[in-house]
C-alpha cells in the first residue's frame, strides 16, 4: 500500500473514531469522503484483501446482503459488510476501511459482501474487481431518481463490464435479467416448485412493468408467476424462455407473516422472516454460499438461527399491541408486504404513512399502483394514515374502499395512533423518511434502542 | 348490479402503465360507484383491434421509453377507430407518453424520433431542441398547478417529463400554469382540450387528485351513452377529493 494510500486508510479511521467513540454518531460516508479525497485509489490499494461479492437491485438488497453474510460466516468465512443504508460509494469506502479484516476460520480469502446502489455500481468495480455480481430484482422505483428499469439495468450492466472474470448471480424468473450484453459468466436462481401438469398459460397483470421479450418484443406469458413480473416465462411467438436454473427453490411448505419454511435444490430449509419475496432473497443467498462451497447443512443452520435478520421488516411491543413495521418505496415492493399481510391470520390494523422527501421520491404516484384493494381479503380491521404527505395516502386508500378511522398528520403522536388500534395486531407501512421519523420518536420514547 | 355502465377502453395498459396511471380508472369508479355506474374496464393492447363504437371512455397513459417505442409501431393499425372516436366527442384521457403520441410525432432524449398517429394537430421535441429557450436540456420535474380558464377549475399535479410539446390547430391548454412548467416551460399551456380529449403531463394521477375534473369528464361520458339522465345533479352531491 502507498504512503498516500495508508494516509488516506489512516484519516477514514480516525474519523471513524471521532464519530463512533467520542461523538457517537453512526455514519460511514464521512470518514469514506475523508479517504476517498486525500487518495482517490485508496479502495483499490485494499482490495486485495478480500473477495468482493457485490448485491445490488431495486428491492431485496438489505436482506439480501444479510443472508449472504450469515451463509458466509456458517461456512467459516471471515465476512465484512456495510451497513443498510451505507451503500453508496463514500460510504462503502468508510465500511472497507474502517473495518478489521479478521482472517478466516477456514483458512480461506475473507469476503466484503457489500450492498450497492444501482448507481454507484460502476464506481465501486472500477475501484475493486468484484468475483460476484448478485442481483435481486430491477423494477419500477421512484422514476424521478432512478429513471426507467432499462436504464437502471444498464446501469448496472455498465459495472459488471469493469470485471470480466467475475460470476453474475442473476434472477432467472426475471425478464430483464435475459437480457444484457456483457461477457461474464451468469448463474441464474428461480422458482421451480410448480409441477409441470398444473402449468398455467398466464400473463402478467395489467399494471405490471418490463414484460417484453427481448426477441421480438411480444407480451411474455408464464407458466407460473410468483409476484409481479417473475416466473416461468415463456414466448408465444418464438423459443425464447426463461433460462436454465443453476439454483432453483423446489418447494414452499409454509408462508407466515414472521416465518418460512420452503426447500432449494431439495435441502430444507426454515427462517423467522415471512413473505415469498423473502424466499427470493434467501435463493440468492443460497447461490452464493454455493459458489464459495458452504454446505447444504450449513446454510440450513445458518437461515435458522433464531435472532431477527435485520432487513426492512421488524417487529416490537408497543404496550399490549404487537407491531411490526414494513418500508414501502415502490408498487412491487408494497404488492409483496400486502402479500405478506394476507399472510397474517390474526385481525389487524394498518397504519400508512407516506412520505415525499428525496429518499422517499418526490413523485407520490406509485402509491396508485400498488394493490391496496386486496387487502378486502385479509383480516384488515382498521385503517389509519399519516405522514407529512397523508393527504395523498388518506384518499388512496379511500378510494380503495377503506373506511380511514383517523389521521395522524403528526408523526410525534405515533404511540397514540397505534395504542388507538382496535386491534392487537398493527402493521405500519411508511416510506423511507417517515419510518426513520417513526423509529426516531420511538427511540425517544424508549421502545426502541438501536440506530437505524 | 348498477342501472348504468360504462366500458372503459385502457389502451395498452400491460404496456403504458407507469406514474399510477390506473389511478385515473380508480377515481372515475370511486365517483361512479356512487351514482350506481358501474365501470367495466378492458385492456386493449398490441394487436387487438380499436372499436370506436365499443368504449364509453379511452384511458391512454405514459410509459417508458422501449415500451413506448413499441407500442407508437402498433397504434398506427389503431389509427382509424381512435380517430373515429375522437371526431365522435368520445372522452379519453391521455397522459404523457399517449398525449404525445396522438399528436404528429415525438422526440426521445437520446434525438431519436417517435412517430404519433396525428389525430391531433400537436407535436413534441426533445429538451434539446433548438426551440427549448426554457430549462433547455433538462427535464421539467416537480409540482405544478395549473387553472383553466374556461371554467376556472384549478388542477394539482406532478410533473416530470423531457419532451416539450406545442399545441396546434383546434388544441386548447387544459389549464394555464400557475406554478411550475407545463407542456414546454415557454408558453404557460399544460395539457389539451380537443372535443371530449383530455391530454396532459400530470403524475398524481390527475383524476385523483382533481375530483372536480374526474367528474367533468365522468359527467360528459354518462352524458353521451344516456343523456335523459340529469348527471350533473347526481354529481353535484358527491363530494370531489382533492390534494
Amino acid at each position: 500500500m502507498s504512503l498516500k494510500s495508508q494516509l488516506a486508510k489512516f484519516t477514514a479511521q480516525s474519523a471513524h473514531f471521532v464519530l463512533h467513540d467520542v461523538l457517537k454518531r453512526g455514519g460511514t460516508s464521512l470518514p469514506g469522503k475523508l479517504a476517498v479525497s486525500i487518495d482517490p485509489d485508496v479502495l483499490s490499494a485494499i482490495a486485495t484483501d478480500f473477495d468482493l461479492v457485490v448485491v445490488t437491485g431495486t428491492n431485496g438488497k438489505t436482506l439480501t446482503t444479510a443472508l449472504i453474510t450469515r451463509i458466509l460466516k456458517a461456512g467459516g468465512y471471515s465476512v465484512i459488510t456495510n451497513p443498510s443504508g451505507s451503500n453508496m460509494v463514500q460510504g462503502i469506502a468508510g465500511t472497507l476501511l474502517t473495518t478489521k479484516i479478521t482472517p478466516s476460520p477456514n483458512g480461506k480469502k475473507p469476503i466484503a459482501v457489500l450492498e450497492v446502489d444501482e448507481a454507484n455500481v460502476l464506481s465501486l468495480a472500477k475501484a475493486i474487481q468484484p468475483k460476484y455480481f448478485v442481483l435481486t430484482n430491477i423494477f419500477r422505483d421512484q422514476m424521478d431518481r432512478y429513471g426507467e428499469i432499462y436504464t437502471t439495468y444498464q446501469k448496472i450492466i455498465d459495472g459488471i463490464l469493469q470485471a470480466p472474470d467475475a460470476t453474475v448471480i442473476t434472477n432467472g424468473d426475471s425478464p430483464i435479467f435475459a437480457r444484457g450484453d456483457y461477457p461474464n459468466k451468469r448463474l441464474y436462481y428461480g422458482f421451480d416448485n410448480v409441477k409441470e401438469s398444473d402449468y398455467k398459460d398466464l400473463k402478467a397483470p395489467n399494471n405490471t412493468d418490463g414484460i417484453l421479450s427481448p426477441t421480438d418484443h411480444s407480451v411474455l406469458h408464464y407458466h407460473f408467476i410468483t409476484y409481479a413480473n417473475l416466473g416461468r416465462y415463456f414466448s408465444v411467438t418464438d423459443d425464447f424462455k426463461r433460462p436454465h436454473l443453476d439454483t432453483a427453490v423446489t418447494a414452499i411448505d409454509e408462508l407466515t407473516p414472521k416465518s418460512s419454511r420452503f426447500a432449494i435444490d431439495g435441502q430444507p430449509l426454515k427462517m423467522e422472516i415471512g413473505g415469498l419475496y423473502n424466499i427470493y432473497n434467501a435463493l440468492a443467498a443460497y447461490s452464493v454460499g454455493k459458489a464459495f462451497d458452504v454446505t447444504p447443512a450449513q446454510m440450513a443452520a445458518a437461515f435458522d438461527e433464531d435472532k431477527q435478520v435485520f432487513g426492512r421488516q421488524e417487529s416490537l411491543k408497543i404496550g399490549n399491541k404487537d407491531l411490526t413495521i414494513l418500508l414501502i418505496k415502490n408498487p412491487v415492493g408494497t404488492n409483496t408486504v400486502i402479500d405478506m399481510m394476507e399472510t397474517e391470520p390474526a385481525p389487524f390494523t394498518l397504519i400508512a404513512m407516506l412520505n415525499a422527501n428525496y429518499a422517499d421520491g418526490i413523485d407520490t404516484s406509485w402509491i396508485w399502483d400498488a394493490e391496496f384493494e386486496r387487502l378486502h381479503d385479509s383480516q384488515l380491521k382498521a385503517v389509519m394514515t399519516g405522514g407529512e404527505r397523508y393527504k395523498d395516502i388518506t384518499v388512496r386508500l379511500k378510494m380503495a374502499g377503506f373506511p380511514i378511522q383517523e389521521t395522524f398528520p403528526k408523526t410525534e403522536e405515533i404511540v397514540q395512533a397505534i395504542e388507538a388500534a382496535p386491534t392487537d395486531k398493527v402493521y405500519l407501512a411508511a416510506t423511507y423518511t417517515a419510518m426513520l421519523q417513526v423509529r426516531a420518536v420511538l427511540r425517544e420514547k424508549g421502545y426502541i434502542k438501536e440506530e437505524y | 348490479m348498477a342501472d348504468y355502465k360504462l366500458t372503459l377502453a385502457h389502451l395498452y395498459g400491460d404496456l403504458m402503465n407507469t406514474y399510477g396511471d390506473y389511478g385515473n380508472i380508480i377515481a372515475l369508479r370511486y365517483y361512479a360507484k356512487q351514482i350506481g355506474v358501474e365501470i367495466d374496464d378492458q385492456l386493449v393492447s398490441l394487436n387487438d383491434d380499436f372499436d370506436s363504437k365499443a368504449y364509453d371512455f379511452v384511458l391512454f397513459g405514459g410509459g417508458q421509453d422501449y415500451e413506448e417505442t413499441i407500442v407508437a409501431n402498433d397504434l398506427a393499425g389503431k389509427k382509424e377507430g381512435l380517430k373515429e372516436y375522437i371526431e365522435n366527442d368520445g372522452p379519453l384521457l391521455a397522459v404523457c407518453g399517449g398525449f404525445q403520441l396522438l399528436g404528429h410525432y415525438m422526440e426521445m432524449a437520446d434525438g431519436s424520433k417517435v412517430d404519433g398517429i396525428g389525430v391531433m394537430d400537436h407535436y413534441t421535441t426533445n429538451m434539446t431542441d433548438p426551440s427549448v429557450k426554457v430549462a433547455k436540456g433538462t427535464r421539467l420535474t416537480g409540482d405544478i398547478v395549473i387553472k383553466n380558464n374556461e371554467t376556472g377549475e384549478t388542477y394539482h399535479g406532478f410533473e416530470n417529463h423531457q419532451g416539450r410539446t406545442f399545441l396546434g390547430k383546434g388544441e386548447k391548454a387544459l389549464g394555464t400554469v400557475v406554478s411550475g412548467r407545463g407542456n414546454n416551460g415557454m408558453d404557460q399551456s399544460e395539457g389539451v382540450i380537443y372535443h371530449n380529449v383530455y391530454g396532459s403531463y400530470f403524475h398524481g394521477p390527475i383524476f385523483t387528485r382533481n375530483g372536480n375534473l374526474a367528474k367533468r369528464v365522468l359527467a360528459t361520458a354518462l352524458e353521451r351513452k344516456y343523456p335523459d339522465v340529469d348527471w350533473q345533479a347526481k354529481l353535484e352531491k358527491v363530494p370531489a377529493e382533492t390534494f
